[in-house]
């Protein structure tokens, strides 16, 4: 008689990464005001107890799930420019890439379109400055194979400005989620002033 | 503009000095503006909201016509926007209404500005056309740049900039060069 060997148990998500991911969904179906911890709890598969083991409330388990999305997207986005050919290609992939996270994203969509005051006060004047400094010092890795760090985020603060103004706001007059449009346009308006800003250095060998 | 629009949006607008956005009913406008409640919403079928955000759109018209006639005109685009970015910025910190509620009940206002950000974007560049266009004619912009685009370009960046200008000291005249030289104008000017 031979024996099965027993099928190899898939690991489980982590509870604080399924409260996290539950925390977005919910957002995305209900707005931030909207969310109760039951629907958190119950979205993630888990008991409020369970929830309350790892995030104090509500307002924890939004910033955790913020913190996550933030180290995500970065990393996408790094990655996509260092995967890059030249600069320009870099350029348009990081502000395409971008474009199409933020528009993809329910939780946000929603609170763009429903509770605007929930996100807008954090991207305009005083925290707005915090926000375009952080942008640009995130994803300059991004472009690390030819900028030097500080002309980097210089240029990644930049792009996250072109990315808030045109992505975010109302009425954008061009999709910067389709590359083909996208690109002739910074090809032609922002590059150009990117690289000469920057310190020209070749960071490949 | 309708008179009796004009009279509330003032009326508002005067109300928000006084007590703050939160805190400003309808009949406290139609008490400053002299209009009845009447009038004011069947000028604004939204009703408060609507007056709230028509009269933020309305200050950040007036607040960009008062900058353009102090800015005046300039001998290229370049000049005009070395001086225009750090005017803008320090009157924007200046502004006292504008900080008041900023310190206030900045998310409601935050929301507000954006939203009605489209409006002075395009006046902005209605008004930075021409001299773009002064500026082809004179040879200094590159071959084929679509102005239009370029001038919606420029004036979504600066709002951007005297909003939040991040890293960049927009009170010193060499970063300010190298921002318009660079980062605004380098996809345009002539090499």
């Amino acid at each position: 008689m031979a024996l099965v060997a027993p099928a190899p148990l898939s690991r489980p998500t982590p509870v604080d990464v399924r409260l996290r991911d539950a925390v977005l969904a919910c957002i995305g179906r209900f707005g931030l005001a909207k969310t109760t911890v039951d629907d958190i709890a119950r979205e993630a598969g888990c008991s409020r107890a369970t929830l309350y083991r790892y995030f104090d409330g509500k307002p924890e388990v939004v910033q955790s799930a913020l913190v996550a999305e933030h180290t995500r997207v970065t990393a996408v986005l790094i990655q996509e420019g260092r995967a890059a050919r030249t600069f320009a290609d870099a350029v348009v992939a990081v502000v395409v890439t971008a474009a199409r996270e933020l528009r993809g994203h329910d939780a946000l969509q929603f609170l763009l379109t429903h509770e605007p005051e929930a996100i807008l006060g954090h991207l305009a004047f005083g925290p707005g400055d915090r926000v375009l400094v952080a942008a640009g010092d995130a994803i300059a890795p991004a472009f690390d194979r030819w900028l030097a760090p500080e002309p980097a985020a210089r240029a990644g603060e930049w792009l996250a400005r072109v990315v808030r103004s045109y992505v975010l706001m109302p009425h954008p007059p061009i999709d910067f989620t389709d590359a083909r449009a996208a690109r002739p346009f910074l090809e032609h308006l922002v590059l150009p002033g990117l690289a000469t800003a920057a310190l020209h250095e070749s960071r490949t060998p | 503009m309708d008179g009796t629009r004009l009279q509330v949006l003032q009326g508002t607008y005067d109300c928000i000095v006084r007590r703050g956005m939160a805190k400003t009913t309808v009949d406290d406008i139609a008490a400053a503006s002299g209009v009845s409640r009447a009038s004011i919403y069947r000028l604004f079928p939204g009703g408060r909201d609507e007056v709230l955000r028509e009269t933020v759109g309305w200050e950040m018209e007036r607040f960009f016509l008062r900058l353009g006639a102090e800015l005046g005109d300039a001998v290229d685009f370049a000049e005009f926007l070395e001086r225009a970015l750090p005017l803008a910025r320090r009157e924007l910190s200046e502004h006292a209404v504008l900080q008041k509620v900023l310190e206030t009940e900045p998310d409601r206002l935050n929301a507000l500005i954006t939203v009605q950000q489209h409006r002075v974007i395009g006046a902005i560049a209605a008004h930075f056309l021409p001299l773009l266009v002064r500026d082809r004619d004179a040879g200094v912009v590159r071959d084929g740049v679509d102005l239009e685009q370029a001038a919606e370009y420029v004036a979504r960046l600066c709002l951007s900039l005297i909003a939040s200008p991040g890293r960049h000291d927009l009170g010193d005249p060499a970063e300010v060069r190298r921002l318009v030289h660079h980062e605004l104008l380098g996809g345009l000017l002539a090499a």
